[in-house]
């Protein structure tokens, strides 16, 4: 980029309202930081307690699932404390909402459990995700989550729409690029 | 184990991780702040080691004082949270008086709404709802 393209850039986020734009490495260390600086632009937002809540809870289980979830891993996939892996999140504000985006590779086999654990979530109501979530809150720990099967759940919680999702495929190999955005 | 050789428990909190001061000597346990560790599971297994040996030693004659106040806790602390919990009531179950003090933002429903279902899943707690404005 020059300087005039950079400008063009700049405005392109000005006019979307990108409030936050994130694209590199997720370990915990960096989410936390990242978290001080969407508490520090919520103070300054002109919106209710409650929606400044909800977004601070989306983004932090959306990053969380990046460290944890992402098939573009620095650190070993079998390691599970100290995570290091590839992703993106944006924050944006139009039509006098909130949302979130993240991006972040999935590897080939999860591409169908994930689709499975999702699709669902589109088509239930308020109640029918509460209740979902109250009995996985009960359940024992499913096998192969690091958290508690309580993230996605937690995020249509939290949602004011039905949670938007696609998988893009690569050029040049079997992982698929997963997209998620969350309107709260 | 007896109360003499509990050792109590002190964690100050940090970024991402409560502060978690549990003086078992006076029977009172207290978490404050807000909780998104990257390994919830790791973080109050710990923690959770401790309670059970404590618990263990309590009977009919003790009264334990629980002060909760929780700004923000991710889904994977929830769960943890809820078998914190689970644990209490089991020894409250068998006797030990267990009163839990709920302290949240009365604007914030999800915690509101939290401490309502332990009311109702754990009733051998006393369970008091207190809302704070920040």
């Amino acid at each position: 980029m020059n300087h005039s393209e950079y400008r063009i850039f700049s405005d392109f986020v000005k006019e979307r309202r990108i409030v936050f734009y994130y694209y590199g490495y997720f370990s915990q260390t960096i989410v936390s930081a990242m978290a001080e600086t969407i508490k520090l632009s919520m103070k300054q937002a002109d919106t209710t307690a409650s929606v400044k809540r909800k977004l601070f809870s989306c983004f932090v289980e959306m990053a969380q699932n990046i460290i944890h979830y992402s098939s573009e891993a620095l650190t070993p996939v079998t390691q599970d404390d100290a995570e290091v892996r590839q992703g993106s999140v944006c924050i944006g504000h139009a039509e006098g909402r909130f949302y979130l985006m993240c991006s972040n590779r999935v590897a080939a086999n999860d591409i169908s459990p994930l689709r499975e654990k999702l699709e669902p979530l589109k088509s239930m109501t308020l109640e029918e995700i509460k209740r979902a979530y109250q009995d996985t809150l009960r359940a024992e720990q499913p096998e192969g989550s690091k958290g508690a099967g309580l993230g996605f759940l937690t995020v249509a919680r939290d949602a004011s729409k039905p949670l938007e999702f696609e998988f893009a495929p690569l050029d040049d190999h079997d992982d698929m690029i997963f997209y998620l955005k969350v309107t709260v | 184990m007896n109360d003499a050789t509990m050792e109590n428990l002190y964690l100050p909190a940090t970024a991402d991780s409560p502060e978690v001061d549990f003086r078992f000597d006076a029977h009172e346990l207290t978490l404050k702040g807000e909780s998104y560790p990257e390994n919830a599971a790791a973080f109050y297994g710990s923690i959770m080691r401790q309670l059970n040996d404590y618990l263990a030693g309590c009977d009919e004659s003790t009264t334990i004082k629980v002060d909760i106040a929780l700004i923000y806790f991710n889904s994977s602390s929830t769960k943890m949270l809820f078998a914190f919990f689970e644990a209490l009531n089991s020894a409250a179950e068998r006797g030990v008086h267990v009163v839990l003090n709920w302290h949240y933002d009365p604007e914030d429903d999800t915690i509101g709404d939290f401490g309502s279902e332990l009311r109702d899943d754990f009733s051998a707690l006393e369970f008091r709802d207190l809302p704070t404005a920040s």
